[in-house]
C-alpha cells in the first residue's frame, strides 16, 4: 500500500537486509499508529465542528434567548428599535429603545418554502430518475444523467438571478393568475387566491428551491435504482407484470428509506439555501405570507440581509437575535432529520417490500 | 490659514504631479505648519517613507469612488497600497471600531451609542452623496412631482394607487394608470434605509416620526404588495421589472436606473420648490447645513430650508479610530483621508461627477481636516 513500502523493498534501493526488514517493520508501525489516530480525527473531527458552531451561536445568542424569550417564536414583528436612540436594559442585557424580535414569519416561511420545494421536487425526481434508468436508451439516457450532475453543482446565486430576471416576472405574468382564477375560495385552496403579486414571493421561491433540489434527489435516486438486483424485476415481468408495475411494485419499494434519505437530503438544502431565497423571496419582514403569492423571507435569508445593519447596533443586541435565529435553524434542521430517520426506521419495519425476502 | 501655509500648499499641488519627493518634502513642512494654527492645513499630509498598507471596507454606494481614489492616491504614492472592499457601511462601521480595518466606509453617521462605546471613533465626512425617490410607472415621461407627505402615505399604506386623488393633485396634467402602487425597500441593512428613514421622520413628525425609529434597518409599515430587495443594484432590477414600483435608490445608481426604465421624482422641498438632485439643488442644500456641521461631524442634512436645495442629502463617511496602533499607520491614514478630502485630488469633480457626488463645502472640508489631523 504504502509508497514508502515498495521504494524500501525496490531493487534500485538495496540496503543490508536486516536493516531493511526493521525499517519496514518501524514503518508499519508507524503507519498503523498514523492510520487509527488520523481515522479517529477525521471521525471526530465533524462531530467538534458541529457542537462548536452550535456552542458559539448559543452563547452569542444567549441575551437574545433572555430578552425574546418566548414572543421570538410567537411574535412577527421585526423591530431593530432605536438604534441611534437610547439604550435600556431588560433581564440585564444591553438593548435599543423599543427593540423586539419575533421570528414567526421567519420560521413559517422557511418551512412553507421547503415543503413546496419537496412537494414539487419529490415526484419530478423520481419520474426522472425512472426515465434515465430505465425508460430512456443509453445515447440519451447518459448525456441526460450528466446534465443533472451538472445542475446540482450550479451556484445558488445564479438560481436566484435567474429567478428574479426571468422566472419570476414569467410566472407572475402568465401562471400565477390562471391559478389563481381556477381556485375555489374555501379553506386551504383560499391560499391560492388572488392578489397574486409580481413575481417575488413563497411560490416562486418553492418552485426555485424545488429546482435546486431536483438534481440532488435525482442524482441519489439513479444510484439507488441501478442497486435493485434485476433477478427480481425479471421475475415480476415473468410473472406478466408491466414495465409500469414493475417499476411501481419491485424498484421502488425496493429502494423506498433511500428515496426518503434522499428527499432528506434535498430538504436540507432547501431549508438552509440562503443567497437565491434572500434575492428571490420579496424579503418581507414582519408578517407571513398573505397568500402563496406573497413576498416573504426565510431564517437563513435574514441571517445574511441583516447581519450587515446589525452591527450598526451598538448594543449588539440585533446580531445577538440574528444568533438566536440561526440557533433555532440548526433546531429545525437537525429535528427535521431525526423525523425522517425515525420514518426510515418505521418503514423499514413494515414487512420488507415485494421481492426482498 | 496663514499666508506661509497658503503659499507652501501652492506649492506643493504644483510641484506634486511633476515630482514626488519635492512635493512630500514641502506638503510635510506644510503640515508641520499647519498643527501649529488652531485649524489643520487643507493640504494634502505627506505619507510615511516606508511600505504602508492600508485597508478600507464599508459602503457599497462609497466602494466604486474608494477603489478610483484610491487608485490615483497610489499613483503618486507608491508605497502606501490601500485594499478597499464592499460590505456594507455597518461592516464598515464595526471593523472601523474593532480595529480590523483602517478606515470604515459610511453612509450613516455613528449612534450616540457606538461613540459612547468606543470614545475613540470618528466619523469624518469625505463627499456629500444624496438619494432619488424612484418609480416604474409606465406612460408617464416627464419626472413625477412628489411631496414627502404623500411618499410618507405610500409607504405607510395609506395611498395603494397610482391615480390616487393625492398624487393626480400634485401632477395635473399628467395621465396616471390606474396601477397598484408597490412599494420596494432595502431587505438588507443600508445607509439608503437610514437617510430615507431621517427623510421621512423629519418632514412627516406626527404620522412616521413618532413611530418608527430611524435606523440602517427598520419595522417597515405593511402597506400592501410591498417588497424589499438586495442593495442598490437590486432596487434598480426589482424597480424597473415591477410596474407600479416606487423605491428610494442612491445617487450614483441613477444612470443605471434610467437604462432600466425608472423614473427619478421630482421632489418638494421644505420652500415649496420641487427640485430633482442635481449638483446644482444639492450643493444648494450642502451650502444651507455649512456652517452647522459640528466639530464631530455628525450631522443630519435632510429637508434643506435652501430655496432651491435638494432635501436628501448626506455626508458620505470614513469611519476611523482617532488614536491607531502605532505613528506610521496614522501617518498614513491621514495622508489618505486629507488626499481624498482635498479639492484638487479626491474632492475634484474628476472623481465625484461619475457617481453624482458633490465635494465638501469649505467649511465641511476644514473640519474635516482638523479631525484628520487629530489622528495620532
Amino acid at each position: 500500500m504504502s509508497l514508502v513500502r515498495t521504494e524500501a523493498a525496490s531493487p534500485s534501493n538495496p540496503g543490508p537486509p536486516s536493516d531493511s526488514a526493521s525499517v519496514r517493520e518501524r514503518l508499519r508501525n508507524a503507519e498503523t499508529v498514523l492510520w487509527h489516530r488520523g481515522t479517529f480525527v477525521a471521525a471526530v473531527l465533524p462531530f467538534l465542528g458541529l457542537a462548536f458552531a452550535i456552542t458559539v451561536v448559543a452563547i452569542k445568542g444567549w441575551p437574545a434567548i433572555l430578552v425574546n424569550g418566548t414572543h421570538f417564536f410567537t411574535g412577527s414583528t421585526w423591530q431593530p428599535g432605536s438604534t441611534y436612540g437610547s439604550t435600556v436594559y431588560p433581564h440585564g442585557v444591553a438593548t435599543p429603545q423599543g427593540a423586539s424580535y419575533g421570528a414567526w414569519p421567519l420560521i413559517l416561511g422557511t418551512v412553507q418554502s421547503s415543503a413546496i420545494a419537496l412537494i414539487l421536487a419529490v415526484p419530478i425526481s423520481i419520474g426522472a430518475a425512472i426515465a434515465l434508468t430505465e425508460r430512456l436508451p443509453r445515447s440519451i439516457a447518459r448525456p441526460a444523467n450528466f446534465a443533472v450532475e451538472l445542475l446540482a453543482g450550479i451556484p445558488s446565486v445564479l438560481f436566484g438571478l435567474w429567478g428574479i430576471l426571468t422566472l419570476g416576472p414569467l410566472l407572475a405574468r402568465d401562471v400565477y393568475p390562471h391559478i389563481a382564477s381556477i381556485m375555489p375560495d374555501v379553506p386551504v385552496l383560499n391560499f391560492f387566491n388572488s392578489p397574486t403579486g409580481h413575481g417575488e414571493g413563497l411560490f416562486t421561491s418553492g418552485i426555485v428551491l424545488a429546482i435546486m433540489i431536483v438534481p440532488i434527489i435525482t442524482a441519489t435516486t439513479v444510484e439507488l435504482f441501478r442497486q435493485v438486483p434485476s433477478l427480481n424485476q425479471e421475475g415480476a415481468r415473468a410473472l406478466g407484470m408491466t414495465d409500469a408495475e414493475v417499476t411501481h411494485s419491485v424498484t421502488i419499494p425496493w429502494v423506498r428509506n433511500g428515496i426518503i434519505g434522499a428527499s432528506i437530503l434535498g430538504l436540507a438544502r432547501a431549508l438552509g439555501e440562503t443567497i437565491a431565497i434572500a434575492m428571490i423571496s420579496g424579503a418581507i419582514l414582519g408578517h407571513t405570507a398573505q397568500n402563496i403569492y406573497s413576498p416573504m423571507t426565510t431564517i437563513a435569508a435574514t441571517i445574511v440581509s441583516q447581519l450587515d445593519s446589525s452591527f450598526t447596533d451598538a448594543t449588539g443586541f440585533a446580531t445577538a437575535t440574528l444568533a438566536e435565529a440561526a440557533l433555532v435553524l440548526a433546531v429545525i434542521s437537525v429535528v427535521v432529520n431525526v423525523i425522517a430517520r425515525f420514518i426510515v426506521h418505521r418503514t423499514g419495519k413494515l414487512g420488507g417490500p415485494v421481492g426482498r425476502g | 490659514m496663514n499666508h506661509k501655509v497658503r503659499k507652501s500648499l501652492k506649492a506643493s499641488l504644483l510641484a506634486l504631479p511633476t515630482l514626488g519627493l519635492a512635493a512630500a518634502m514641502s506638503v510635510s513642512l506644510c503640515s508641520t505648519a499647519g498643527a501649529a494654527t488652531k485649524k489643520a492645513s487643507l493640504a494634502v499630509v505627506a505619507p510615511p517613507t516606508s511600505k504602508v498598507s492600508l485597508s478600507e471596507t464599508g459602503s457599497s454606494l462609497l466602494f466604486p469612488l474608494f477603489g478610483s481614489w484610491m487608485t490615483a492616491y497610489s499613483e503618486t504614492y507608491p508605497n502606501i497600497t490601500v485594499s478597499t472592499a464592499s460590505t456594507g457601511s455597518g461592516t464598515g462601521i464595526s471593523s472601523a471600531l474593532n480595529g480590523t480595518a483602517n478606515i470604515g466606509a459610511s453612509d450613516a453617521y455613528l449612534s450616540p451609542a457606538q461613540v459612547q462605546a468606543t470614545p475613540a471613533a470618528r466619523n469624518i465626512p469625505l463627499a456629500i452623496s444624496s438619494m432619488f425617490i424612484a418609480y416604474n410607472v409606465p406612460g408617464v415621461t416627464d419626472h413625477l412631482k412628489l411631496t414627502p407627505q404623500v411618499i410618507a402615505n405610500i409607504y405607510l399604506g395609506k395611498i395603494t394607487n397610482w391615480n390616487n386623488s393625492a398624487i393626480m393633485k400634485l401632477n395635473s396634467g399628467v395621465m396616471l394608470p390606474n396601477l397598484p402602487i408597490v412599494t420596494v425597500h432595502r431587505a438588507d441593512g443600508s445607509g439608503d434605509t437610514f437617510l430615507f428613514s431621517q427623510y421621512m421622520s423629519v418632514t412627516n413628525p406626527s404620522s412616521w416620526g413618532n413611530s418608527i425609529p430611524i435606523g440602517t434597518t427598520i419595522a417597515w409599515p405593511n402597506a400592501p404588495g410591498a417588497i424589499g430587495a438586495t442593495g442598490n443594484s437590486g432596487m434598480v432590477s426589482t424597480c424597473g421589472s415591477t410596474p407600479g414600483c416606487l423605491a428610494y435608490i442612491g445617487i450614483s445608481y441613477l444612470a443605471k436606473a434610467q437604462l432600466a426604465g425608472v423614473g427619478e421624482a421630482s421632489l418638494k422641498n421644505k420652500s415649496g420648490k420641487y427640485v430633482l438632485p442635481t449638483s446644482a439643488t444639492m450643493t444648494a442644500a450642502a451650502l444651507s447645513f455649512a456652517s452647522k456641521t459640528p466639530k464631530t461631524g455628525t450631522l443630519s442634512m435632510i429637508n434643506t430650508s435652501a430655496k432651491n436645495g435638494y432635501p436628501i442629502i448626506n455626508y458620505e463617511y470614513a469611519i476611523v479610530l482617532s488614536s491607531q496602533p502605532n505613528s506610521t499607520t496614522a501617518q498614513a491614514i491621514r495622508s489618505v483621508l486629507s488626499w481624498i478630502i482635498s479639492p484638487t485630488n479626491g474632492n475634484s469633480m474628476t472623481y465625484l461627477t461619475p457617481v453624482g457626488f458633490i465635494p465638501l463645502t469649505p467649511a465641511a472640508r476644514q473640519n474635516s481636516a482638523n479631525q484628520v489631523a487629530a489622528i495620532k
